[in-house]
């Protein structure tokens, strides 16, 4: 049946009228007559015409609510998004162009359809893509379809650099170095604000100290991080670094030391009895009275100001050293999070001087100003005595160093984490930045400084690093 | 590098439909261009949406804020709430990274849940699964008088309301979400220690009612 035919057919049944038998041959006439035919044809032509152009503008609608996610970006990172249009199933797509893309940096490539280039500007940016659909006619305006592109700022630029309030009593520097002799060692150390610090103008938590006791030939090297969440940590570090050295300056004399002296040989020499008992027992006696001093002082120091003594929580950590004719006799305490590493001349072996108060379980870190620590039962862990022919390296850090380098306790104790640590500060960073770790480098202080700039995402503590070579 | 996760548990239930809808869609959009522009949040804040109407879907896994996008909410259906957080627990065990002897794991998640009705499914089932689940805090909002307090406060002890779930309130939550979010991360970063409940937090909006 054609399709004229069938369509008039159609049309009767639809007015519910019903061609009779003695009707076929006036309704096959009917059909037949050109008239009809031509307006019948007219009809579906119509029809056609808006059922296509329904379907056209369907399409358009589809297209224009279509997600189209493209990746978001960085400011300063390479950027490169497709518009895949066999993906997203715009083959019909006859005409485009993109518009709106005006970031500094990026361009749209049309040949490849890619949106490229380094963004140098953060921004959530509404991008107007233009098109015409192949069976649209060419002079049709362009229809328009939005699509988000995110620029997100580099992080690096987001922290500022608020210098601290000078006129707080208890202001310290920002950013300190120092590089001195230590006996026939030398030691360099840095002691750097955090950016999470810097960037709201609060103060250095962390702080150090460092001694050459000349009468008896001991060093010591002192390094403590102050609470974040105590108000006047900053003050608690620094008291607890210069009670530290001020106890072995009265209270380390040659009188006191003999009985050291002679057992250390003994030890040395494998004669005598108990002699590793006599030497931990030692060790626990003098550097457990220098912590209580520290814990002493920081107590006074609350009473003073009127603040309560955890306000001036902070971590401690030390080692005393000395140079024997038969090798190096190093003694430590630690209490907190702050590692303390000795390495051998031939960087084959770590010793770990402390342990540290770390995970969930315990409660978190300890702190000096904290008096259960002294009642603790692990309290006589927390020293540490160790003979040692010579070494390259003692370091002393605070986490603004070891989370970031080091991330996990286990690591502490593997001496290839050591070996990058080493490799990193003779330069083999992102920065290139090196610390040549010799005694006649006058920029010493300095590069560990700028060393200890080194990026890290989500570690912008504190930083101090001590290091006795 | 550990991450801070944060769950959005968002109602998409069909009385949602309207402007609650859009406003919470705006809401979670506003929230994540401005954390983007937090130091601290930029590196440390995940986020994860998981709406729930007939049932509960996690319409955008745990994502680092500088690649996250915001996908289009419809609303409809009833109110799985139990759903959503039997998701939530779920979704926890395989995202939230452990603390081992190799790494460091990720911090205690927030979760924050808004919803504008009664539980229409078992959530009593789904708050068992959830509170076997470590959040370092989880806050529920009440948004207008439909939604029973009495239930969120089982589910979190800090729950707060609004009066009704317009626009204006919505985007004041969500703000505050916002400046919760910032001030966890900053807090983290800075000591190392969590934010574990509401008077940790910044003080919410008068237009936020603390239920007690």
């Amino acid at each position: 049946m054609s399709e004229i035919k069938s369509y008039i057919k159609n049309l009767l049944v639809r007015r519910q009228i019903i061609v009779a038998e003695d009707r076929r041959k006036l309704f096959e006439d009917f059909v037949a007559n050109e008239t009809n035919c031509t307006a019948v044809q007219q009809i579906l032509d119509i029809q056609k015409m808006l059922m296509d152009k329904w379907e056209l503008q369907n399409r358009i609608a589809d297209i224009q609510q279509q997600p189209v996610s493209i990746p978001n970006g960085t400011v300063g990172k390479r950027y490169e998004a497709i518009l895949d249009f066999k993906k997203l199933g715009w083959d019909d797509i006859a005409q485009y162009e993109l518009a709106g893309l005006e970031l500094p940096g990026l361009d749209f490539i049309k040949e490849t359809n890619t949106i490229t280039g380094t963004p140098a500007q953060s921004g959530d940016l509404k991008i107007t893509f233009r098109f015409r659909l192949s069976d649209e006619p060419e002079d049709t305006p362009l229809k328009e379809k939005q699509i988000s592109l995110i620029i997100n700022p580099d992080p690096k630029t987001l922290w500022k650099n608020i210098d601290s309030d000078r006129t707080d009593p208890f202001w310290k520097e920002d950013n300190i170095a120092a590089f001195d002799k230590l006996g026939d060692k030398h030691i360099v150390v840095a002691s750097k604000r955090g950016r999470s610090h810097a960037t709201v103008g609060s103060f250095r938590d962390d702080d150090f100290a460092y001694k050459y006791y000349e009468a008896t030939g001991w060093s010591i090297v002192v390094v403590a991080d102050g609470a974040g969440s105590a108000k006047l940590s900053r003050q608690g570090s620094k008291i607890a670094c210069k009670a530290i050295v001020d106890f072995f300056t009265e209270n380390f004399n040659q009188e006191s030391l003999v009985e050291f002296d002679q057992t250390l040989l003994h030890y040395k020499k494998g004669t005598g009895e108990g002699i590793l008992k006599k030497l931990s027992h030692f060790t626990y006696n003098h550097l457990s009275k220098a912590a209580y001093s520290a814990h002493l002082k920081l107590a006074e120091a609350a009473t003073e100001t009127g603040a309560n003594l955890k306000d001036f929580h902070s971590t401690l950590i030390f080692t005393l050293f000395k140079k024997y004719e038969f090798g190096y006799a190093l003694l430590s305490f630690g209490v907190g999070d702050c590692p303390i590493a000795v390495l051998d001349k031939g960087l084959s072996e770590v010793t770990l001087m402390n342990w540290l108060d770390v995970g969930d379980f315990g409660g978190g870190t300890r702190f000096i100003t904290m008096p259960e620590i002294f009642k603790d039962d692990k309290f006589s862990t927390r020293f540490k005595f160790k003979l040692m022919d010579d070494f390259a390296y003692l370091v002393l850090m605070t986490d603004g160093i070891y989370d970031p380098k080091f991330v996990v306790e286990a690591n502490l104790e593997k001496i290839e984490k050591w070996k990058e640590f080493m490799n990193d500060l003779q330069g083999n960073n992102e920065n290139n930045d090196k610390v040549e770790l010799d005694a006649g480098n006058k920029d010493i202080a300095s590069q560990l400084s700028t060393w200890m700039d080194f990026w890290s995402a989500g570690n912008h503590d504190d930083r101090t690093l001590a290091i006795v070579f | 590098m550990r991450r801070l996760p944060v769950y959005l548990l968002l109602d998409t239930s069909g009385s949602m439909n309207g402007e609650p809808i859009e406003a919470v869609k705006n809401g979670v959009q506003v929230m994540i261009s401005s954390l983007r522009q937090d130091p601290q949040a930029i590196e440390t804040a995940f986020i994860s949406v998981i709406t729930f109407g007939s049932t509960a879907t996690q319409l955008i896994p745990l994502t680092d804020l500088a690649s996250f996008q915001m996908v289009d909410l419809t609303a409809g259906g009833t109110t799985s709430l139990g759903a959503a957080l039997s998701m939530v627990a779920n979704k926890i065990d395989s995202e939230v990274a452990k603390t081992t002897n190799d790494q460091k794991g990720d911090w205690k998640p927030l979760v924050f849940i808004m919803t504008d009705g009664i539980p229409t499914d078992n959530w009593q089932q789904g708050l068992d699964e959830f509170k076997k689940r470590k959040t370092a805090y989880t806050v529920a909002c009440a948004a207008g008088n439909g939604a029973d307090t009495k239930i969120l406060k089982q589910i979190t002890d800090n729950v707060v309301s609004l009066d009704t779930a317009n626009s204006q309130g919505i985007s004041k939550f969500f703000a505050w979400v916002t400046a919760s979010i910032g001030v966890t991360s900053t807090r983290i970063e800075d000591s190392g220690k969590e934010v574990k409940g509401l008077d940790e937090l910044p003080p919410p909006p008068s237009e936020l009612n603390i239920v007690v």
